[in-house]
Formats: structure tokens, C-alpha cells, sequence
């Protein structure tokens, strides 16, 4: 909400914006901005003609001579409206900067010397016309700043209003809390109704009273019409437009600005509507019926619904309340007569059309944060008086006022004890009395000792709605003696805290930050291009992600089911900045949609994962460690299941994952449970995703380990063991793990311990569909040094089952 | 042997030996060669124990004392060895620390990988709350509308709803009832666990939230971390709401810094607050700082006393019970913290970036 200092200033003697801002910040109404207006203008003052004549050789130049009060200046002028001497216009001296950031000096045109410039109102940023330049009422004096001449200068404040003060959408509201916060008295501006229903003969008009029928007193409670006849439909004067303007609207017409100025002055939303095109001159406030439309003065006809709370003349809806009038009753050039309506609408009545049809407005916005249901009428006469002033029309009668079921007054008590255990502060009952007389609370029936020890009873002003309840009075309290006072100590709440946090994800994440992965955050919503480049089975969840019906942007759009996206997007950041050796993880949520009878079943299953994207080489000293490959990314998981579970994991060849390469992919399980894949990313999803180089990727789920049981210790044996080597040739195909289980099948209780020191596979160097492998094999006893006998037969029987169940050739 | 020695001839021909030992060990350079001389002077058939053969053919007079002039020779012998031995080692080590190594050169080994600045963050504001006895709780971020909304005193079609842009999901099969979105807060949080168990709570929820907001200067995902107290009327009051946050502040940033609570709006508490510390960058001085537009604090977070509408949702006796609540941005306090001016910055998974918070 936009104040103007010069508006504030007719209702309360306020100090200056700053002082007054920081006031309002200090009691919740958070001033954002201070708009000094007219500053942008200095250096532009009132010039009279003193001669003009035509500069030789142009067919558009005028040489002008001014008087700026104080010396006399010559300026060559291109616009074709000069007036003669004696007329005023707007003279920007050399040195000035205009709004638009040109920058006024002295020149030369035509040979003839030009100092400063004569403005047109857009060069000043004061409107469109660039017709000519400005010309000023003939008693303006010279030499007066444009800005105070145009009644340009005010300063305006931003206030952040919060949904709970719709009272000071206005600026009687602010005035109010700046009349308590400087303990200065409210200027309440009167008006004479008397006088304006012209009393006195000739000038009155003949009375009409408007019939008003109201058919939902809940969606209005109150709804007063009163007629001004022999209105003249024209511009409004300046002080009005500049108001208006101040606060950020757009002047229209004396009818409309009239309405907009007492809904900013006293937050009361008016609209006037054409009475002549008002069926009956009769207003009936009903809920809208099937079937039923209305064109809105924006020309768009809205489709109505049942519900929907609407004015309507003797023959059909003319406005939808609160909200918008319409097309058919809006006043125009040719209206003479008004009907003028204040009323009160329920806030839900007019926020639920509002929000459908997208309708919000100045209006709108303050009905639906509540309107002082007692000030419609002093809001009315205060727009009567204006119109008379402004619009030449007279008051016909003083109309219609149907308010149902006036309001009782609401009583809140309020109890001294449990003011100060809320806010931990003993505040006085005489100083609780002072705070809230200060906004109009009156105390009613006097500080009462009962069984809840002093109780204080305030009556509340109807313009605060916000105020029901004895909490409210404890914010309005600490809120007006100024949490400032409050002292800051330390609860002495006594909770042993449990178990706390997550503790596998955060093992997770220092896991793989030792592995040398940097950690990432990405957004859980993703493309769904690529979840669907990241590919699943049709019949599985994660090909069906959740959709966010609002996105910002399409890339926004499905929440993951992959933690995928947001690493591959990291990756494709780092690539384009040229940086290519990346190794990036993210531990976080994915989210999964349920089944319709689940519990809960809108929401998602959240299951957190660990997933890590490895691409570039590897460091090595000085140089390169040579490219990364699948093991470096085995190693990180290896890595981090051991270090979560104590156990090394399982790693199985896989080629159905589809987004892994079929030969370069695996899952990886560990105490029987699988958690997920590591692998080389698919070609094709790498290009999807639009990854280049070699990209490695794990996914793990990390809540199968949240149960792991701890490492058990196994003593260290205490006796040297012996090893032994065994070289030979076997199928290339035979993986590794099987030959490892071969060997400990073989080695039994003797072998301890069995590490592959080579796996040589070149072509050429060994027989075609072979490779090399060079086993050590450690045999132990845990209770005696085995002899060289005990191991060379252990062994023996190990390479013997390397022949006979794996075809191997000894080498 | 075909003369007979003198004893005479005899310690000549010794202390001759032990020159020529001397002379002969001074041009070795290593420990074998050396044992050899030794062996080839002492040894059983060495020079000395040959020359000392002929000791038999002498009288006893004579004999003890060439004799004792052998046994001088040979430790001489003995002790030229030995420091030989000990210059030998000596220079080897000399040698050895004469060695340079470029120390400038880079370390070998795999560099350590970051976990992000804001998980740093979390886990260092976690740790402060957990010190005063907070438990870290957590919730599901895909929410309902109930948990998100209703039970924290924001109703449909009320105004307050405006205050925060919201993220829904499509609805996940025609017909399906409830609204489901992307919480827009941690305060969901605070209802799952009010629903979930008596009073007193003491609880800290941090964890990303969600909102509609598509501007330079925020993203619509951030991490938010929000606080707790709930215990009977009378063991906690607003004023130990201002105490917690003062020293919250003061562990994270500094111990100079200064709380202020301006009176504000939100629908689950009442009294509300935001909260504004000093500015970081002044530290409060405000005067030409460009950070807090001089005025010496800038705004961290959002707070207040839970409103009784919010016990009432959950089944607590707002009569029984009072209890604070505030929230704050771990991305605004991770950023103060390490300078970052970019929130997208956090967002990006820039590695040149992210190497900077080890
Ligand atoms: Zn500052």
C-alpha cells in the first residue's frame, strides 16, 4: 500500500517520512520503500516569455527569451505551441537531468545559442503528450520549482500491509497507528450531509431513495446506495489526479477517481454505477443462479457461478460485489446521475470469484481482508461531498442504508497473568490500558480480580476485524509496547532429546566426500524428458512420475524418480564451463508414487538414495592417473557400503538396466538386500542428457541399510600364514568371483585369504579366449604355524580344482 | 722361519703391520672390504697371528712383553676399524642429507571430496540447537494440503494463502480427492509431530522446501530449517523465543551480534515476529553499508508464539499448553556465512565451486 506523506498529513500532523516510516516498522507495518516525488524534476522551473521570434534559416525553431525570475536566458525552442509573451511554460536550466536521463546543457543551433530546454510533459515523465510543450496557468511565478507548481512534490511510502490489517489499506488506517505511535491526535475530516442535501431551496435536488433489497445478509451485511444528480462527467482537478497518481493509479475520469479516492483515504471500496442504466434505479444483492453471465466493464463476459454474490437491478446482475461492475450500468461521458454504492461484503464472497476469474483488485483486496462495516456510510458522504466539489452534482436524498443486523459490540478479556506468560514480560495494567486506548480499545467494566487473577476488558472499534481472541490483545500489546522491550532468556524446558536426524545419510555423505565426490544439491523437480531418457520398465513406478500441475518452467515439472537428472545436469554445467574431471554425488529423496489404496495414497513414498556421477580421469602425481573406468566407480561403492554396513558388497553383472551400458553394469547388494546399480551410463542416455566422455553413475537405496547390524569383531590370527602363487590361463568369460569361490571352495578352512594380483588379457599374448590371471593365496591356522608341507598340499588341491572345474591351464 | 726372531725384530715388524693396516683400511670405502683387511690381519692365519707364531720361540721375558706389544697392535687395529666403520656410516649419512626434495611440488594422493556448503551449514546449525536439547525431526516433502495448510491456521480461500506461492501435483488419478503439493515450509513438520505425540516438543525441522517464486534473487527450492517449543503456560515464553535466536545467532555468526523482533503476521503464531540480526557484513555499524541499506540489520527469518488455532488442529489445550516457533532460511544463513551472493550458485554443482568449501 502506497501513503502519501501529503494525504497522511490531513489526517494526523505526522514528522517526516523517515521518522514516520521507522514508526510504522517499529508496530508491524513494514515501510519497504520511500518514494521522494518530484526530486527527478529539480532544475525545472516556471519561465515566463518575455519574446519569442523565428530562428533564421528554420522552418520549426523558435528563439525564445525567458525570465526565470531572477535573469533573463535565450532558448531555441522546436515546438510549435511558444506562447506569446507573458505566458508561462516549463524551463529545465543547463544542468539539469531530466527523467529520462537526458541531460540539459547549453548548445548551439542554427549558430544561435541555446541554454537549457523547454519541456513537454513526456520529457518530464508526466504523461504522453508530446504535442507540444508544456504551457502553465499565466499566474504561475517564475522561477518556482515545475514540481511545486504541478503539486508534484509528496513522498510516498511503501507499506508491507499484512492479511491481518486490512484496516490500514488506507490511509485513515496508517493514520491511526501513526496517531498512536506519535501520540498525536486524528484529524477527523467532517462533513456537512446536512448542507450537501442543499437544504436551503433552489439548489436541492428532489429526493430518491433507491430501493435496496439484500438476500444473503452473511455475503452482505450491509449495502447503502445514495443518488447525486446533474453530474458533469469530466477530468478531476489536479490535487486530485496527483493523489491518486501518488498512490499508484491511474486518474480516469471525476466519477471513477472519486470512488478510487475515498477507497485509498478511508479503505472503503465505492462504486458508482450509471443510474440511468440501472433497471429500476432498484439494487438487489443475491447469490448468482445457474446458468447465468454478466459482461464485466472489461468487456469480457464471465460465465457466473451458483454462489457467487452479485448486485442486480430490477432485471439482472449489474456487478459482481466486491469484485467488478458491469459493462451495462458503468458510468460514462454521458452520465449525469449516480448511483452511488458502499457497502460491506463477507471477505469469502468476494475472494472465491476473485481468485476464479482472476479478477483481483484495489477493491477486491480489501473486502476480502474485511471493511469497517460501521464506516460505509461516513465513507459514502465523504464521496458525496466529493463529487459535489468535483463533479457539480447534487445529493438526492440521503438513500438507502440496509444494514440488517447491526454489529454488538465485541468485548475480548483479557488476563494479566497470561499476558506475561506469553510474552515473559510483566507489563503493568495501567500500561496496558495506555497502549490499547492508543488504537481505540476502550476498556469496558474495569480490571476485575477473579480465580484467573486481574482480567482487563477492552472493547473492540469495528474497523478491527483482526481482533477476536485474548492472543490478539497479547500481540497488540507486545506490538505497541515494542518487542524491544522484551528480554531475551534462555527456556528451561527439560526434554532429554532422542535419537535424532538422519544418521545414514549423513555416514552416506561423508563416505563419499572421503571418496573424493563433491556433494551436490539439486531440485527435486526435473525434466521429463529426462527421467524418460533415463528409461524403467513400463510397469514400474519411477516410468510414471508425479507431475507439478504449476510448474515454473517444463524443465520443473516431474518430480524425480531418478537421482540421475540433477547429477547429469551438474555434470553437462561442469562440461560446458570446460572442466572435465568431475566426480559428484547427492544424497537426497526421491519421490516415488504410491498405489491408490495405500495409506496417504496422494502422497509419495520418499525414499532417500545415494547416487554419484564419476566422469574425466582419474588424478594421478603431475599427470593424469590415466581415464576413469568402471572400477573407480565400484571403489566408491565399495566404499561407502562398506563403511555404512561393515560388509563388502556383492556386485552382480546385469544388462537389462536401461539405462547402463549391458556390458559395463552391475548391481550391487550387500546382507542379502539389493540397493541399486553402478555402471557405465548408457551411451544413448548420455547423449540425451547431453553428457560427452565416458560417464560413470551409481544409484543406492540408502533405507535397506538404516537396519544394518554393527560390525562384529574377528580377532586378527596370531599366526604367520604362508602364501602362494598360481598363474594360469582361463576363459575370458569366466568372471572373477566365480573363480574366487572356486578357489575358497578349494583352499577351505586353511585358506584365509585370496587376492588377484593380475587379470592380462591381451590379444596375442595370451591364446585366443583366454586371459591370464595371477592368484595369491595366504594360508593360515588360527592355532598353529602351518609347516611348508600342511600349505604345499592345501595348495595343490586349490590349483587341481582350478583344472578340473574351470578348465584352467597352469602356466 | 729358517732364522729365529729377535724380540727386537719382532715388535718392529708388529708395529710395521699396524702402520700398513692403517695405511690399507684408509683407501677402503666399504664395510666388507674393510672386514677383509681386519680378517687378513687378525684372522687365524693373518698377518699378525702369523708374525705372532714365532712368540713361542721366545724366552719368557721376552715373550710377554712382545706379547703385549701384539695385543697393542691389535686393538689398534680393532679401533682403526671401528672408525673407519663410524666415518664410513657417517659419510653415508652425510650423503643421504645432502639430498633436496622440491618441496613445492604438489602432494600425491586422491583429494578428499566437499559435502556442500549447505549441508555444512545444516549440520552446524543442527548441532547448536541439538546442544540446547532440540531432536532433529523430519517429514515427508511432498505434503498434503491438511499438513501444510489447514492444521497451521491457513483455511482455504483465506487471504494468508496468498503469502506463499504454491507448488500442487497433478492429481494422481481422476477423482483423487485431497490437493497434494510441495510443502511450502518446514511447519508441517511441527503438525506431524504435535499429531504424533504429547506435549512438551522440542524439535528442529530442517529440510527443502518449495516455492512459486521465479525471480533473480530466489529459488524455487531452498532449504529452511524451522524451530519448535511446546511445554505447559508458564515454562516458555516469547521472551525465551528472543533469547533461543539470540543465541543461535551469536554460536553461528558471532558472538557481537544482536537480535531484533519486529512485530509481523503469519497465521500460525500470534504474537508474530520477524526476526532481523545484525548485519554481518557491519556488524550492526549500519552507516554506509551497502549490504543492509545502512541500517545495520537485515532480516534472517520469521518467528512467533504458536497460535491457538494451531494447538486446537492438533489436539493440544491451547489453555494447557504455549509454546514458540521459528523458521529461517539455511540458504540466507549458509550464504551470509560464506559470502555467496548468487542463491543459483548453491543450486549449479559447479566443482570449481564447490572445491571451495572443504
Ligand atoms: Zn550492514
Amino acid at each position: 500500500m502506497k501513503i502519501s506523506m501529503r494525504w497522511l498529513a490531513e489526517w494526523v500532523a505526522v514528522p517526516d517520512a523517515d521518522q514516520t516510516a521507522r514508526a510504522l516498522t517499529e508496530r508491524g507495518l513494514e515501510v519497504e520503500g520511500i518514494e521522494r516525488r518530484g526530486d527527478n524534476l529539480a532544475g525545472v522551473v516556471v519561465a515566463a516569455v518575455r519574446a519569442r521570434q523565428p530562428v533564421a534559416g528554420s522552418d520549426h525553431l523558435t528563439l525564445v527569451e525567458i525570465f526565470d525570475g531572477v535573469s533573463v536566458h535565450q532558448v531555441v525552442c522546436g515546438a510549435p505551441n511558444v506562447p506569446a509573451p507573458g505566458g508561462r511554460v516549463a524551463w529545465a536550466r543547463p544542468g539539469t537531468t531530466l527523467p529520462g536521463g537526458l541531460s540539459i546543457g547549453v548548445r548551439e543551433l542554427r549558430g544561435v545559442r541555446s541554454a537549457g530546454m523547454l519541456c513537454s510533459e513526456q520529457e518530464l515523465g508526466l504523461g504522453d503528450s508530446h504535442d507540444g510543450i508544456i504551457v502553465l496557468e499565466a499566474d504561475a511565478e517564475a522561477g518556482r520549482e515545475i514540481a511545486s507548481e504541478l503539486m508534484l512534490r509528496d513522498v510516498v511510502l511503501e507499506v508491507n500491509v499484512t492479511p491481518n490489517r486490512g484496516d490500514c489499506l488506507s490511509h485513515l488506517g496508517i493514520a491511526r497507528e501513526a496517531s498512536a505511535a506519535f501520540s498525536l491526535p486524528l484529524t477527523l475530516p467532517r462533513v456537512d450531509f446536512a448542507a450537501l442535501l442543499g437544504g436551503a431551496g433552489a439548489g436541492a435536488a428532489a429526493a430518491i431513495t433507491p430501493p435496496v433489497a439484500i438476500d444473503d445478509v452473511v455475503g452482505c451485511p450491509r449495502y447503502q446506495a445514495r443518488v447525486i444528480d446533474g453530474v458533469r462527467v469530466g477530468p478531476s482537478p489536479l490535487w486530485l489526479r496527483r493523489r491518486l497518481e501518488a498512490v499508484g493509479v491511474r486518474p480516469i475520469s471525476n466519477l471513477v477517481d472519486v470512488t478510487n479516492y475515498v477507497m485509498f483515504d478511508r479503505g472503503q471500496p465505492l462504486h458508482a454505477f450509471d443510474h440511468a442504466r440501472v433497471a429500476g434505479g432498484a439494487i438487489a444483492v443475491r447469490r448468482a443462479r445457474a446458468g447465468e453471465t454478466l459482461v464485466t466493464l472489461d468487456g469480457v463476459t464471465r460465465q457466473l457461478e451458483t454462489g457467487d454474490l452479485l448486485i442486480c437491478d430490477a432485471e439482472r446482475p449489474i456487478a459482481l460485489a466486491g469484485v467488478m461492475g458491469g459493462k451495462d450500468s458503468e458510468v460514462s461521458e454521458g452520465t449525469t446521475r449516480v448511483l452511488l454504492e458502499s457497502a460491506c461484503f463477507e471477505p469469502r464472497a468476494v475472494r472465491v470469484p476473485a481468485k476464479r476469474l482472476g479478477l483481483h483488485s484495489e477493491a477486491s483486496q480489501r473486502f476480502e481482508l474485511g471493511v469497517d462495516v460501521a464506516g460505509v456510510d461516513a465513507s459514502s458522504q465523504r464521496a458525496c461531498a466529493l463529487l459535489v466539489e468535483v463533479a457539480g452534482g447534487r445529493v438526492a436524498g440521503q438513500g438507502s442504508d440496509l444494514w440488517p443486523r447491526p454489529l454488538e459490540p465485541l468485548m475480548i478479556p483479557l488476563r494479566r497473568a497470561r499476558l506475561h506468560a506469553v510474552l515473559g514480560l510483566d507489563v503493568a495494567a495501567p500500561e496496558v490500558r495506555r497502549l490499547l486506548g492508543g488504537i481505540e480499545l476502550g476498556e469496558a467494566g474495569g480490571g476485575a480480580a477473579g480465580a484467573d487473577g486481574e482480567v482487563l476488558r477492552f472493547q473492540i472499534p469495528t474497523f478491527r476485524t483482526d481482533l477476536t481472541r485474548e492472543v490478539d490483545l497479547i500481540e497488540e500489546v507486545a506490538r505497541l509496547c515494542g518487542l524491544d522491550k522484551l528480554p531475551a532468556t534462555l527456556p528451561s524446558v527439560s526434554r532429554a532429546p532422542a535419537r535424532s536426524g538422519d544418521r545414514v545419510a549423513e555416514r552416506a555423505r561423508e563416505l563419499l566426500a572421503a571418496a573424493g565426490l563433491h556433494e551436490i544439491l539439486s531440485y527435486s523437480f526435473v525434466a521429463p524428458a529426462a527421467l524418460a531418457a533415463r528409461g524403467f520398465a513400463d510397469d514400474d513406478r519411477r516410468a510414471r512420475p508425479r507431475r507439478v500441475a504449476n510448474p515454473l518452467r517444463l524443465e520443473q515439472s516431474a518430480m524425480r524418480t531418478a537421482i540421475l537428472p540433477g547429477l547429469a545436469a551438474a555434470l553437462a554445467h561442469n562440461q560446458a564451463q570446460r572442466v572435465h574431471d568431475v566426480r559428484l554425488f547427492e544424497v537426497g529423496p526421491l519421490f516415488l508414487p504410491r498405489a491408490q489404496g495405500a495409506d496417504d495414497p496422494e502422497l509419495c513414498d520418499e525414499p532417500w538414495v545415494a547416487g554419484g556421477l564419476l566422469a574425466g580421469e582419474r588424478d594421478g602425481w603431475l599427470r593424469s592417473g590415466g581415464p576413469l573406468d568402471f572400477f573407480d566407480a565400484r571403489g566408491v561403492v565399495e566404499a561407502l557400503v562398506h563403511g555404512l554396513t561393515g560388509h563388502a558388497p556383492t556386485l552382480a553383472a546385469t544388462s537389462v538396466v536401461p539405462w547402463l551400458h549391458p556390458g559395463v553394469a552391475a548391481t550391487v547388494s550387500v546382507l542379502g538386500r539389493e540397493l541399486g546399480v553402478v555402471g557405465e551410463v548408457h551411451p544413448r542416455v548420455r547423449d540425451a542428457l547431453g553428457l560427452t566422455g565416458v560417464v560413470f553413475a551409481f544409484e543406492l537405496g540408502l533405507d535397506p541399510l538404516r537396519s544394518a547390524p554393527p560390525a562384529q569383531l574377528t580377532r586378527p590370527g596370531r599366526f604367520p600364514g604362508s602364501s602362494r602363487d598360481v598363474s594360469c590361463f582361463i576363459g575370458v568369460d569366466i568372471p572373477a568371483a566365480r573363480v574366487q569361490s572356486v578357489l575358497a571352495a578349494a583352499g577351505g578352512a586353511l585358506l584365509a585369504e585370496v587376492r588377484l594380483l593380475e587379470d592380462y588379457r591381451e590379444a596375442g599374448k595370451v591364446p585366443a579366449g583366454q586371459k591370464s590371471m595371477l592368484w595369491t593365496l595366504t594360508y593360515r591356522s588360527p592355532e598353529r604355524t602351518l609347516t611348508d608341507v600342511e600349505v604345499d598340499a592345501a595348495h595343490a588341491g586349490v590349483v587341481a580344482a582350478l583344472a578340473s572345474e574351470l578348465s584352467a591351464t597352469l602356466r | 722361519m729358517s732364522e729365529s726372531p729377535t724380540s727386537e725384530s719382532l715388535i718392529t715388524e708388529l708395529d710395521e703391520l699396524g702402520v700398513a693396516f692403517s695405511a690399507e683400511i684408509a683407501a677402503l670405502a666399504s664395510e666388507p672390504d674393510i672386514r677383509a683387511a681386519q680378517a687378513r690381519y687378525l684372522g687365524k692365519k693373518g698377518r699378525v697371528s702369523e708374525a705372532l707364531k714365532a712368540l713361542g720361540k721366545l724366552d719368557p721375558a721376552a715373550r710377554k712383553a712382545v706379547g703385549e706389544v701384539g695385543n697393542r697392535v691389535k686393538s689398534g687395529i680393532e679401533a682403526a676399524v671401528s672408525a673407519r666403520l663410524v666415518a664410513l656410516a657417517d659419510a653415508v649419512r652425510q650423503a643421504d642429507l645432502a639430498r633436496v626434495v622440491d618441496v613445492t611440488l604438489p602432494g600425491r594422493g586422491a583429494r578428499l571430496g566437499t559435502l556442500h556448503p549447505m549441508t555444512q551449514a545444516r549440520r552446524e546449525m543442527e548441532l547448536i540447537f541439538a546442544e540446547l536439547g532440540y531432536e532433529v525431526a523430519t517429514g515427508p516433502q511432498v505434503e498434503s494440503d491438511f499438513h501444510n495448510f489447514e492444521a497451521l491456521n491457513i483455511p482455504k480461500d483465506h487471504p494468508s494463502r496468498d503469502m506463499q506461492d504454491t507448488f500442487y501435483l497433478s492429481p494422481l488419478w481422476s477423482g483423487a480427492a485431497t490437493e497434494t503439493l510441495l510443502r511450502t515450509h518446514t511447519s508441517p513438520v511441527q503438525a506431524r509431530t504435535m499429531l504424533r505425540q504429547p506435549p512438551p516438543v522440542k524439535i528442529i525441522a530442517p529440510g527443502a522446501v518449495y516455492r512459486r517464486d521465479d525471480d533473480p534473487t530466489h529459488s524455487p527450492q531452498f532449504m529452511q530449517i524451522e524451530g519448535l517449543l511446546v511445554d505447559r503456560v508458564g515454562k516458555v515464553s516469547m521472551a525465551d523465543l528472543k533469547g533461543t535466536l539470540l543465541h543461535f545467532v551469536r554460536r553461528y555468526l558471532g558472538d557481537d551480534l544482536q537480535i531484533r523482533l519486529r512485530p509481523s503476521f503469519f497465521p500460525f503464531t500470534e504474537p508474530s515476529a520477524e526476526v532481523d540480526m545484525s548485519c554481518v557484513f557491519c556488524r550492526g555499524a549500519g552507516a554506509g553499508c551497502r549490504l543492509c541499506k545502512g541500517t545495520g540489520f537485515m532480516e534472517i527469518g520469521g518467528s512467533g508464539m504458536v497460535d491457538p488455532e494451531v494447538f486446537r488442529a492438533v489436539g493440544y489445550d491451547p489453555e494447557e499448553v504455549c509454546g514458540f516457533a521459528f523458521g529461517m532460511g539455511i540458504d540466507r544463513m549458509a550464504m551470509l556465512k560464506y559470502r555467496i551472493d548468487d542463491i543459483k550458485t548453491l543450486y549449479e554443482g559447479d566443482v570449481r565451486v564447490l572445491r571451495q568449501f572443504p
